[in-house]
């Protein structure tokens, strides 16, 4: 008896604490007229800082709007985890899904679906299969982030000598595609350039820093450090200050400048690319908004987003401009 | 009817339906949509993998063994399913039937490992657990993705069969054929004891080796099953496909009632340990929690279940020791 | 042979390290070297405290997650101005209120350890993603190598770790707490028999573990200017590993603290000797399982054929 009192007990714990914390309920299914629009907004994990700086964008969109945010994702980076999520937002009925995909095919067999069931789909950040969206808002093409990495690493190095990369898992879907671009401009522009080591770090700065050490001593020629993903940004620079080498050896990345900026002064990372994150979470929810209301229908070729002013639509790419690059002479003026 | 109301009362698989209603009552109250069908048979749909990772878990742990090594053999099949669809040109019932055969290899190296050698579970499974993973990554560099199934196979993991999410039957088949097995044979028995006492169980005549090798080949098998599963459902086979998974069905398993030592433990327990995590991470969707609450809550939900089933044993063996203590005192004094 | 496991540990790390003298030299720079022993002196740190636990016939698998909450505090009141004599007892403390609580459940409650330190290890680590979201914590500028110069703050950062490793290995034979570990560890009845009181000895392992992994996430906050709320990922699987596989018997009681330390540098050395070897990362999982595997199946074979 006693068994089942403790459980019991359990039981009403979970369910007390999560009354307190739940602050709304599924969306209301009364009134059509007037309703509050919902949007579903999903990272390709949680717990980066990264989305969270796109959710910021997102949150002032939704408060703009006034549409009512869902913003969730799976723990880790998992494809299947994507999946579920989205099958839960469609019986709960969300009006439109903004998804940032960590698998192309994955996802899309979850995103058909919605759509199937009348709910607007758009893409931010990594894209779906075309057919499972109506919108892409795209914040770079992963050629034009290729290749703005090696041009980048093209003018540093005066397209001479050797260079590494050290991206966040080797299963990665977008590092992946960048990797190709990376070696696509690489061939086709900078030959006297030779990519000696491709090496992972979990997504961990502290792992990329160990990484970049037994980089640079096993490949003394080594002019540069490419951390494709963002924890790997700082953890390259501190490898590079630890071993003396500032200078000698030059990090780039993608990264947000808020975690880069004390490297980028002391001058040991060079330039750290990246879009508008907070942008890049405005335009997506007002994309998603104009979507569901109609207002922004397939064929259109611009699209106005209020402050961030009218945006260019190339056939069903929403534009947020290209790639950004912060240096030391501009990394001051962002503060994400 | 009193005694069998007290009976089955205290049992932990009692405890446990009566929190998985719990959850169900409130969740439907909070969302609108959760107790709708289409949201159920999503948490079927979500849940078959992992659950046939527990459902042979089951076995395992009775035994008084584990095995951290079936996320990392689900990758390795998927991609292996994936390689033998695509690249030899197999028709995916050929591909499956040999990804099967691939899986039983691979419970196989861990069954040998384990009984030939007498090497412990927990650390030949971790070793397998880098390597199946290591494998999938290396034979793929990581890179390599397989997509573009025929409808004809993704069937299986996104269509519906007689009303049901299509992977569901092969889901409850597996179920009867586990829980047969662990509560209607020989072979059931023979697990608990040697979960019990391998030493005992040998002087009583059972092939504790055999037995012990069949289930780690057993989990292989249905590990293989659960990527071919996973992979209709996703329309996908990728080098991470399952990883973390061998944790949520080990916690399944325990939330279940199996103890980790082995020798106690149900089949229909674990499958109400699935039902409780997979309802607890659908219903926090449908009440608006983000993501990690679903994980703190498990990580809570298991602890009590554990204090639960301890707690009361606690008490008695107070009592039992006031009750010894009590006549040596008396002894003493007299 | 008493010390069978541990010598041909070092034997592999030997014949491991002789190959890299010949195929890549350039893995021997004082520089490099000393930045890879410094990045894995948190590793061996935590690694003394596994090994204790699973002596006790234990096992812990929380600590990942005790690591990044206890780096993340010591970031914060770091960040707070606080000096560094306050925060590194204080991370030392939280580390220890953290393994108490495993320590109570597992000692007080008797709940197998592996199954509540699996559930401590997902409840502390969603509620930290819970509340950090992930976002890195900046350290003031005097934080980094405790306000010293690099090389003084790497040494600094391996001799503690060295220290902690030598007095701990002394400790465990000398002296009658450690021998009370591995008495609870062999037997627990008969350490109880013997008046050794096994749940206080197992209460006060997980406690010193927990307060190890504070003080093994600290040395790891003072190696850069940035806390990742992530660090110490993978870590509990690390330290698992370098402790069976340097020869501590995972079921309880024997093994020792220079095993453990001889599988951290096989384990810490594999990484970087595959950079320098130029072979490509995707076989480094698989590596990394084959030496678990092969570690303990020749053990196996040895033991098999010396009881046969």
């Amino acid at each position: 008896m006693k068994n089942i009192f403790a459980l019991l007990i359990a039981a009403t714990i979970i369910v007390t604490g999560c009354n307190k914390s739940s602050d709304a309920g599924a969306p209301s299914s009364g009134s059509s007229k007037g309703k509050k629009v919902t949007i579903a907004l999903m990272p390709k994990s949680k717990g980066n800082a990264y989305f969270i700086s796109c959710k910021n964008g997102a949150d002032k969109a939704a408060k703009e709007l006034g549409v009512d945010l869902v913003f969730d994702g799976p723990t880790d980076p998992d494809p299947a985890k994507q999946n579920e999520i989205i099958d839960n937002w469609i019986t709960l009925g969300v009006d439109g899904i903004a998804a940032a995909c960590e698998n192309k095919e994955g996802i899309s067999t979850a995103l058909r679906k919605a759509k199937a069931k009348g709910i607007k789909v758009i893409t931010y950040d990594a894209d779906a299969l075309p057919d499972a969206r109506e919108f892409f808002v795209n914040q770079a093409t992963p050629q034009g982030i290729g290749f703005t990495l090696m041009d980048e690493a093209g003018r540093l190095c005066n397209d001479q000598g050797e260079f590494a990369i050290i991206t966040a898992s080797l299963t990665a879907a977008n590092m992946i595609e960048w990797q190709k671009y990376i070696e696509q401009r690489r061939a086709e522009k900078y030959p006297n350039m030779k990519m000696v080591a491709l090496r992972p770090c979990d997504d961990l700065k502290d792992k990329a820093q160990s990484e970049a050490t037994s980089l640079m001593s096993a490949n003394p020629n080594l002019k540069l450090i490419m951390a494709i993903c963002s924890p790997a940004v700082p953890g390259a620079a501190e490898a590079v200050k630890q071993a003396g080498k500032v200078g000698q050896v030059k990090v780039i990345g993608l990264g947000l400048p808020s975690e880069n900026r004390r490297y980028v002064k002391e001058g040991v990372t060079d330039s750290v690319i990246l879009w508008k994150t907070e942008d890049l979470g405005y335009l997506t929810i007002r994309a998603a908004k104009a979507v569901v209301d109609g207002d922004l229908k397939p064929g259109a070729t611009s699209f106005n987003a209020g402050p961030l002013g009218t945006i260019e639509i190339k056939g069903d790419n929403i534009l947020l401009g290209k790639p950004f690059i912060f240096n030391k002479d501009n990394i001051d003026q962002f503060n994400f | 009817m009193k005694n069998f109301l007290r009976s089955n009362i205290a049992k932990h698989e009692t405890v446990l339906l009566a929190v998985v209603i719990t959850e169900w009552f409130y969740f439907n109250s909070v969302g609108a949509h959760f107790g709708s069908l289409d949201n159920t048979f999503d948490i079927v749909r979500h849940s078959v993998e992992i659950g046939l990772l527990a459902l042979v878990m089951t076995p395992i742990i009775l035994t008084g063994g584990i095995d951290l090594s079936v996320g990392s053999l689900l990758g390795l099949c998927a991609i292996l399913f994936g390689k033998l669809w695509r690249d030899a040109h197999f028709s995916p019932m050929a591909a499956g039937i040999c990804t099967l055969g691939i899986g039983a290899v691979a419970g196989g190296l861990n069954a040998t490992l384990i009984t030939w050698l007498r090497l412990p579970p927990l650390i030949v499974t971790l070793g397998t657990y880098s390597l199946f993973r290591g494998l999938a990554e290396a034979i793929t560099h990581g890179v390599d993705t397989f997509t573009k199934f025929p409808d004809s196979f993704l069937f299986l993991g996104q269509e519906r069969f007689l009303g049901m999410p299509a992977q569901a039957p092969i889901f409850i088949l597996v179920a009867i054929f586990v829980w047969l097995l662990v509560h209607r044979t020989t072979f059931g028995r023979s697990f608990r004891v040697i979960g019990f006492s391998p030493e005992g169980a040998r002087y009583a005549g059972i092939p504790v080796e055999r037995r012990i090798a069949m289930v780690y080949v057993l989990a292989g098998i249905i590990s293989a099953l659960a990527a071919i599963i996973y992979t209709a459902r996703l329309g996908q086979a990728k080098a991470d496909a399952g990883t973390g998974y061998e944790l949520y069905a080990i916690t399944a398993v325990v939330l279940g009632g199996t103890s980790i030592f082995g020798g106690i433990g149900t089949v229909h327990g674990t499958l109400l340990g699935v039902a409780a995590i997979a309802i607890l991470s659908n219903g926090l969707v449908h009440a608006r929690q983000p993501r990690e609450v679903a994980g703190m809550l498990t990580g809570l939900l298991l602890i009590l279940a554990l204090c639960s089933s301890v707690v009361p044993k606690l008490f008695a063996r107070l009592r039992a020791r006031r009750q010894t203590a009590a006549p040596i005192q008396a002894v003493k004094t007299s | 042979m008493k010390y069978f496991r541990e010598i041909s540990v070092a034997l592999a790390l030997l014949a491991l390290l002789i190959a890299l003298a010949i195929v890549a030299p350039a893995f021997y720079q004082p520089q490099p070297l000393l930045s890879l022993a410094t990045r894995e002196a948190p590793t061996l740190i935590v690694a003394c405290g596994m090994a204790l636990v699973i002596i006790c016939r234990q096992i812990d698998i929380s600590v990942a997650s005790q690591f990044a909450i206890c780096s993340v505090c010591a970031g914060l009141l770091a960040s707070m101005k606080l000096p560094l004599v306050i925060v590194l007892p204080a991370s030392i403390c939280i580390g220890a209120i953290l393994g108490s609580i495993n320590g109570v459940l597992i000692a007080g409650l008797g709940l197998p350890s592996i199954v509540v330190t699996l559930a401590t290890m997902v409840t502390w680590r969603e509620a930290l993603r819970w509340q950090r979201q992930g976002e890195f914590v900046n350290l003031p500028d005097n934080v980094q190598w405790f306000g010293l110069s690099q090389s003084a703050g790497q040494w600094t950062v391996i001799a503690i770790a060295i220290t902690l490793l030598l007095v701990l290995a002394v400790c465990m034979n000398r002296m009658a707490a450690g021998r009370f570990v591995y008495a609870v560890g062999s037997d627990a009845e008969a350490a109880r028999l013997a008046g050794i009181p096994p749940q206080r000895v197992t209460f006060l392992t997980f406690a010193f573990m927990g307060a190890l992994v504070g003080l093994a996430a600290m040395m790891n906050v003072v190696q850069s200017p940035q806390v990742d709320p992530k660090s110490g990922t993978g870590i509990e699987l690390k330290t698992i590993a370098a402790v069976v596989v340097g020869g501590v018997a995972i079921s309880g009681g024997r093994g020792n603290l220079w095993g453990a330390f001889a599988g951290i540098l096989l384990l810490a050395c594999i990484s970087p000797a595959l950079t320098h070897l130029h072979i490509e990362s995707y076989w480094e999982k698989a590596i990394q399982g084959m030496i678990i595997l092969l570690a303990v199946v020749a053990d196996g074979i040895r033991t098999k054929r010396g009881s046969a």
